[in-house]
């Protein structure tokens, strides 16, 4: 028995597609409608209103953890795209090494709350960073705002996110022949060169996705910014959390999950748009496109 | 072509990599213009050679000169050569005009004169109307052009090509080699061209340096190589041939005399370094051996037919000699000519000009 191309991917796809649809489209589900629903007094009310948006979009306080949220992904994303780009170079092009590229993402073994307390050590009051600054005389008292500041968010989720973006770097590098570099190079470019004129724009797709996927995990991070941001560092996700851990506001944090997914989508859009204008990110016709 | 000037010197040239000597003992001069061709088995270093020129290794110890400079630690970007890669390594992101203007532009020649030398080359190419397609619009043999032309456009003074019809299929391949002729000929560029096809390498070659294990093992015009082939490797590499373990009796002023354990008899016209009671091995190429005792075929042996294989105007016979050594004999179809059948008891005749004895392996 023979199945057809296309029977043959239905069959394959299947369990991802059931696992899909039952732990994520229809919990998506509900959860929009919940978003519609309304909360009195630690109880969640059937309803259709349109409350829980209308009063995000109002508020100033969803707006400015918002942004701090968008702010803080960009940056974190940009921060961790950059030093992934020369890793990612060195182990695609140069030392062509596993072992290396495993070495990167053990850290990764390790429990992601450990590395938040490890932080916390480092950058405390009583931290590695400020005993070195004191002891160097750089500073004459320890300085509280290394710790609970968006500062010390960034810098831990960039360590606990470059790893990923390694890898999503890497996996677009190694698509890229190293001999598009030799061409190149024989062609007259320096090795910079050829990295700007044949690896970025061929790569750009896969840079932009990783800094696309690196911004959407750290967007949504709340774990980091609760526990090092302070007051100043809330972002849209612990505040979604909180709608549904401590307020019982679940409909509003509903709503407010569906803004921010929203707000990742428009951003998303936008960069892409961007990119395509500037030619960073070239659009060609797939070749499967054509073949057909 | 008298005394034609050198372009490429390399002197003991010597690259080893970790513990792995990919080559020694480099000594080669590529003259000006000439197709040179670097011809091996897998793993012979031809490619490294070849690289090695191109800046993109460097040499353990030894020297390379570019038309009379010494490159040591000059990067390929500011070396006078170029190459055309095995995979051709087009940019994927370029259209076939961008691709073979790349080099022109980042070398910032002003525009209007990239699209004359461009749109120049592209006609040699004969691909003027492909030059708004990407890459993965065209097909292989077109690749393998824009690869030529996006290499030759620079001016190169010597054009290096790694295995540029291994990922071509067979009909293309002469088509291409045909093609690469032609554009040798119409630029006047020196090539260096790496491969482990021996026919490409005769075809193309003014001359083809065979390579073994990281040395060099005969630099020659491709003919001389095929019918005077110094080494056992260059006999078998270079085309089919048969080969018998034999003992110099007798070395005198008209040629030297070897013999097999069982007693068939080689005269070569060679008298050259031979010592009686050498071990040697001989060698006679298929289409050397004939049923016919001609005027200058004086040796002989006799056998029994085995096999005919008929493949249009030749046939390849399969003969069992007396001492149970089989032989290839290729022999043109000629109406005129009895030849024998599978079965028949049979005598092969060769010449003395073409027995070449080799030092044994």
């Amino acid at each position: 028995m023979s199945l057809s191309r296309t029977r043959t991917g239905a069959l394959l796809a299947t369990p991802t597609i059931l696992y899909m649809l039952v732990f994520f489209v229809v919990p998506s589900l509900i959860l929009f409608a919940y978003s519609f629903w309304s909360s009195a007094s630690y109880r969640i009310v059937p309803d259709f209103q349109f409350e829980n948006y209308l009063g995000s979009l109002a508020s100033p306080v969803f707006w400015k953890v918002t942004f701090n949220a968008i702010r803080i992904g960009l940056f974190t994303a940009a921060m961790t795209l950059i030093l992934s780009i020369p890793v990612g170079y060195y182990l695609v092009y140069v030392s062509r090494s596993q072992t290396m590229l495993y070495l990167i993402l053990i850290t990764w073994f390790s429990s992601y709350l450990v590395r938040i307390y490890a932080w916390r050590t480092l950058l405390g009051t009583n931290g590695v960073l400020n005993t070195l600054l004191l002891q160097l005389g750089v500073i004459d008292h320890p300085v509280s705002a290394f710790l609970f500041s968006p500062f010390a968010v960034t810098i831990t989720l960039v360590h606990i996110y470059l790893p990923f973006c390694i890898l999503l770097v890497v996996s677009s590098l190694s698509e890229i022949k190293r001999d598009l570099v030799d061409a190149a190079r024989d062609l007259g470019t320096s090795s910079i060169g050829a990295f700007f004129k044949v690896i970025a724009p061929n790569a750009a797709n896969g840079l932009v996705g990783a800094f696309m996927l690196t911004f959407i995990l750290v967007a949504g991070d709340y774990v980091t910014p609760q526990m090092l941001g302070g007051s100043s560092g809330q972002t849209t996700g612990l505040l979604i959390a909180d709608q549904f851990r401590k307020t019982g506001n679940w409909p509003l944090g509903a709503a407010q999950a569906f803004l921010m997914f929203g707000v990742s989508i428009i951003l998303y859009v936008v960069i892409t748009a961007l990119g395509r204008a500037t030619g960073l990110i070239v659009k060609r016709r797939a070749k499967t496109e054509r073949e057909i | 072509m008298t005394n034609p000037r050198t372009i490429i010197e390399i002197r003991d040239g010597k690259k080893v990599f970790g513990s792995f000597t990919a080559l020694t003992d480099i000594n080669l001069s590529i003259r000006q213009g000439e197709i040179l061709t670097l011809l091996g088995p897998s793993g012979c270093g031809k490619t490294t050679l070849m690289r090695l020129i191109a800046g993109f290794e460097t040499l353990t110890s030894g020297a390379i000169s570019i038309d009379g400079s010494d490159c040591a630690g000059t990067p390929p970007e500011r070396r006078p050569v170029n190459m055309v890669f095995q995979r051709y390594a087009l940019f994927p992101h370029l259209d076939v005009f961008e691709n073979v203007a790349f080099g022109l532009k980042v070398k910032g020649m002003p525009k209007a004169e990239v699209k004359e030398r461009v749109s120049r080359m592209l006609q040699i190419v004969q691909l003027d109307n492909f030059a708004n397609r990407y890459i993965d619009e065209i097909s292989g043999g077109q690749s393998q052009r824009v690869a030529l032309a996006r290499a030759l456009v620079n001016g190169p003074k010597v054009l290096l090509l790694d295995e540029p019809l291994a990922a071509l299929d067979l009909k293309i391949r002469q088509h291409m080699l045909a093609e690469m002729k032609r554009i040798h000929t119409e630029t006047g560029a020196t090539f260096v061209y790496v491969t482990h096809d021996q026919d490409e390498a005769m075809i193309l070659s003014d001359r083809v340096v065979l390579m073994e294990k990281g040395r060099i093992v005969q630099i020659d015009r491709p003919e001389d190589m095929y019918a005077r082939p110094k080494s056992l490797f260059a006999a078998k590499f270079l085309g089919e041939t048969n080969l018998f373990d034999a003992t110099v009796s007798a070395v005198n002023g008209i040629g030297t005399t070897a013999v097999t354990p069982a007693g068939i008899r080689f005269i070569g016209a060679e008298t050259a370094d031979r010592q009686p009671s050498e071990r040697i091995t001989v060698s006679i190429r298929p289409e050397s051996l004939s049923f016919q005792d001609g005027e200058a075929a004086t040796q002989s042996a006799e056998g029994t037919v085995e096999d005919v294989v008929f493949i249009g105007s030749r046939s390849f016979y399969t003969v069992r000699l007396d001492d149970q050594s089989p032989v290839r004999i290729q022999v043109q179809r000629n109406g005129r000519l009895a030849l024998p059948s599978i079965g028949d008891r049979t005598r092969v005749y060769w010449d003395s000009a073409n027995v070449v004895m080799l030092p044994h392996s």
